[in-house]
């Protein structure tokens, strides 16, 4: 009797101890198809996004040029069609870090914030908020409010850097190297097509004046070379320099800018109205906490280039191109406007007094300078990030996007 | 004992385990997903051809220095990780239209691991135009032939919701008369008095005409066939009806139809149930609230067919429509849908299918089916007399209305050729695939 008790006892141990090593590998088997068909689901829904921000333009269709409210989210260039996404669009995002924050910049004399998306050059397109769409309004409109997260980042695919170059006496004439680079390799033999604005004093107390030039080149086996002007002094002169990298059908474009206004930015332009291509051109000091006195008095001179598909800039007339921008109240802004259906460069060159100018552009379409846009939310804590990426063009230059989406939630 | 048995048990469990995972092998949940490489292909094709760019390299000799250019471009669109082959093939038709694919160049940058994909795209030349030239219609017989539209500003529409006669006219003329050599807008009820009468004043040659009536259920009718007109003994008839009716307008167009031998074009719902004039019907209305027309209803239909076949007028008012639901396109309409680039949608509903019998009672054949019979109803074609003189095509679906159907039944009824370019000619067509491969970790 005893011995069949300890038979029982001993065999009911052994055939816990073997049920519960079974059911803990299949519950390891099962927690990884769970997890397997979960991260599944999120790199379905990547792939959803993409196709929707890419491949539609979203509703109204022409919802980037217009500040009408957002019914349906898209970024796709309505005019184009395929993989062209609308240089306005973009603009109207509510632009975020890497950590998913917005950057604002309260101006006080329209008592508005502006969404700010950065060029890498020191240069904003400063949107008022009101007409941004944000990041909750997006996931709502894709319909995974509370349910997933995303994050759309939108970068040239070319990297063009410029640098200037130092000259030994007697020469001080200006030489600017400029390399570009593809994904991680130098691009030879790219045509570039190049415009220098110069900034000019005009003399006594008038505005300012630009004096242009233009050229094309091509870069050398190390994908850089060698522009030189005679005539622009290295160190004296201001000047603006903007170029376009094309080979092949990969576009990209390029910016830097020398001041000589000790490293403060006098004027900020900021777009007022967004349908109709109104922009403030503001005082700096009413925008940064500049401190100081007395404030600077600035002209500024203002001039719209349009971009053409060939990247040639044309020069177009606009409203109030010229002003006297004071600091505080009972002084006001200026503003003009751009024909808002082009696409181009708003170049705001300021005097301060005749040896301290400058310049800021305003791109108007965001592939005209080459700006990268971020939008959407952060993935930083999330086990699985599943990322999309295409290659799309926007107003010519070449883009890549990238969408990352998350699951919210357990 | 137990021991034992509880052994066995435990050789089970074990024996079922290493089955399972024998055949159950789970991937790394972290393999969910790898990069889309299929669609970053197309993406990058695209892109890459978004200003006519690789549409101009692909055409270009091997040893052209642009083939390098265009490797330089995809290694600097493409990610490190990514490598990729670009393939061109040429393509030609021999002489039965049989296409062949020939490979005319490739480029790559490495071999490819175990994970690849591919897109592909089609570019034309940029040296070559394609065009697409109609045939005009009647052109193959010597007799061209003249398309009429009614688009009478003094006509209301009904069963054509969401749209106006005029609107719809507008949008036939865009579509079918790049088929005819003349097309001729019926602008008001009195010209097509003109158009009734045959009359030398109008544009166009009435004989052999195609008549389209794009006001829907109602008719255009003029001052002159109107109670009290010059030719209202050819249009109303006083004796049936409460206050008379105008069926007898209806007997005369269908006698018309067999003189001049039109083919009349009834594009949506119940064919000539109501005749309209805004001026002269100011106070009459349709019982749903639209003025400017009056009810003939089923007698209509019957009467036009009368006058078609040649018989005197005999007041009728059989049903000779009605419902039958979803009815979907013939094999035929869907090649030709194709044939033309004309697509509307393959399931339609039909509710003033016209009946099968009408064939038999009127000696008329049916052409170009456009939906398949149901219920012994025909829900849209072309009924030609057996005479060879005059056509009635008749479209009996619901509204809202869809013109392409009706532009459709036409081109099924005279079926113009489309003289194309021959996208296969060699030279002219090359297909662009490119592989993308990815090497390390996702």
């Amino acid at each position: 009797m005893a011995g069949a008790t300890i038979d029982h006892i001993i065999s009911v141990t052994i055939l816990i101890a073997a049920l519960l090593v079974a059911m803990t590998t299949y519950n390891h088997m099962f927690a990884t198809a769970v997890d397997y068909d979960r991260n599944r689901q999120v790199a379905t829904k990547a792939a959803d996004l993409m196709n929707t921000i890419c491949l539609s333009p979203g509703n109204p269709t022409d919802w980037g040029e217009t500040d009408t409210s957002l019914l349906g989210f898209g970024l796709q260039d309505p005019e184009a069609g395929g993989y062209a996404l609308s240089p306005y669009s973009i603009m109207r995002l509510r632009a975020s870090n890497s950590s998913g924050d917005s950057q604002l910049v309260y101006y006080s004399k329209t008592g508005l914030y502006y969404n700010n998306i950065s060029a890498n050059y020191g240069n904003s397109i400063l949107i008022p908020i009101g007409d941004c769409v944000n990041y909750t309004t997006a996931t709502e409109l894709l319909g995974i409010n509370k349910t997933y997260g995303f994050r759309v980042d939108i970068t040239p695919t070319l990297d063009i850097s410029i640098s200037q170059v130092a000259v030994s006496p007697p020469h001080n004439h200006l030489i600017l190297k400029v390399e570009v680079r593809g994904s991680g390799l130098p691009l030879s033999d790219a045509t570039l097509n190049y415009y220098l604005f110069q900034v000019e004093s005009g003399g006594g107390g008038s505005y300012p004046s630009i004096k242009a030039y233009s050229g094309v080149e091509q870069t050398d086996s190390s994908g850089s070379v060698l522009i030189e002007f005679d005539e622009v002094h290295e160190s004296n002169d201001p000047y603006s320099f903007t170029v376009y990298a094309s080979l092949s059908g990969v576009n990209g474009v390029g910016h830097y800018s020398y001041d000589t206004v000790d490293g403060l930015e006098l004027v900020v332009p900021f777009i007022q109205d967004f349908d109709q291509g109104t922009v403030i051109i503001a005082h700096s000091f009413d925008v940064h906490n500049y401190t100081e006195t007395p404030v600077p008095e600035v002209k500024y001179n203002a001039t719209f280039f349009v971009l053409n598909q060939n990247f040639q800039l044309q020069e177009v007339q606009i409203e109030n191109s010229t002003g006297h921008l004071v600091y505080g109240e009972g002084w006001p802004y200026f503003t003009t406007q751009l024909p808002a259906s082009e696409v181009g460069l708003l170049f705001v060159s300021y005097r301060r007094d005749a040896n301290r100018m400058g310049s800021v552009i305003l791109p108007w379409g965001i592939g005209t300078l080459g700006v990268s846009v971020s939008f959407g939310g952060d993935p930083t804590g999330y086990d699985f990030v599943a990322t999309e990426l295409r290659q799309v063009i926007i107003n010519g230059i070449s883009y890549q996007v990238k969408v990352s989406a998350w699951k919210l939630g357990s | 004992m137990r021991t034992v048995e509880v052994l066995f048990v435990i050789v089970i469990l074990l024996g079922a385990f290493v089955i399972t995972t024998q055949f159950a092998v789970l991937p790394s949940p972290s393999q969910a997903f790898g990069t889309n490489l299929r669609e970053l292909s197309q993406s990058t094709l695209e892109t890459l051809d978004a200003q006519g760019t690789l549409s101009e390299t692909v055409f270009k000799d091997t040893s052209d220095p642009a083939w390098g250019d265009l490797q330089k471009a995809i290694s600097a669109s493409l990610p490190p990780n990514v490598v990729y082959n670009l393939s061109v093939y040429d393509l030609s038709a021999d002489s039965q239209g049989v296409i062949t694919y020939q490979l005319a160049n490739s480029i790559s940058d490495a071999g490819f691991g175990a994970d690849s994909d591919a897109s592909s795209l089609m570019l034309t030349s940029p040296n070559v135009t394609f065009t697409q030239d109609p045939q005009k219609v009647g052109e193959s017989t010597g007799q061209p032939i003249t398309l009429y539209i009614l688009n009478c500003s003094d006509a209301n529409g009904w069963w054509i919701t969401g749209y106006t006669g005029q609107s719809l006219a507008s949008d036939l003329y865009g579509l079918l008369s790049p088929y005819f050599t003349t097309t001729v807008l019926i602008n008001t009820t009195d010209q097509l008095g003109l158009l009734l009468e045959n009359s030398t004043s109008l544009e166009g040659t009435i004989q052999n005409a195609v008549v389209v009536n794009t006001f829907g259920e109602s008719v255009p009718i003029p001052d002159d066939y109107c109670d009290g007109g010059s030719h209202d003994d050819e249009g109303f008839d006083p004796s049936h009806d409460v206050d008379g009716t105008y069926a007898k307008y209806f007997h005369t167009l269908g006698s018309l139809t067999r003189q001049y031998n039109w083919t009349w074009v009834s594009i949506v719902g119940y064919p000539f149930y109501y005749v309209t004039n805004t001026e002269y019907f100011v106070s009459d209305q349709n019982t749903y609230g639209i003025y400017g027309m009056e009810d003939v209803r089923t007698a209509g239909v019957n009467a036009f067919l009368q006058g078609l076949d040649g018989a005197s007028y005999s007041y009728d008012e059989t049903g000779t429509a009605s419902g039958v639901g979803v009815v979907q396109l013939t094999s035929e309409a869907l090649e030709l849908c194709n044939y033309y680039g004309v697509y509307p949608a393959p399931y339609q509903t039909s509710s003033r299918a016209l009946t099968q019998s009408i064939e038999s009672n009127y000696h008329l054949d049916r052409f170009a089916t456009v939906f398949e019979l149901k219920s012994g109803r025909i829900a849209g074609a072309t009924f030609r007399h057996q005479d060879g003189s005059g056509a009635l095509t008749a479209i009996g679906l619901t509204r809202i209305p869809d013109i392409r159907v009706a532009a459709l039944a036409l081109l099924m009824y005279y079926r113009p050729t489309i003289y194309r370019s021959e996208f296969g000619a060699s030279g002219t067509s090359r297909l662009v695939t490119l592989q993308l491969g990815q090497q390390g970790g996702t």
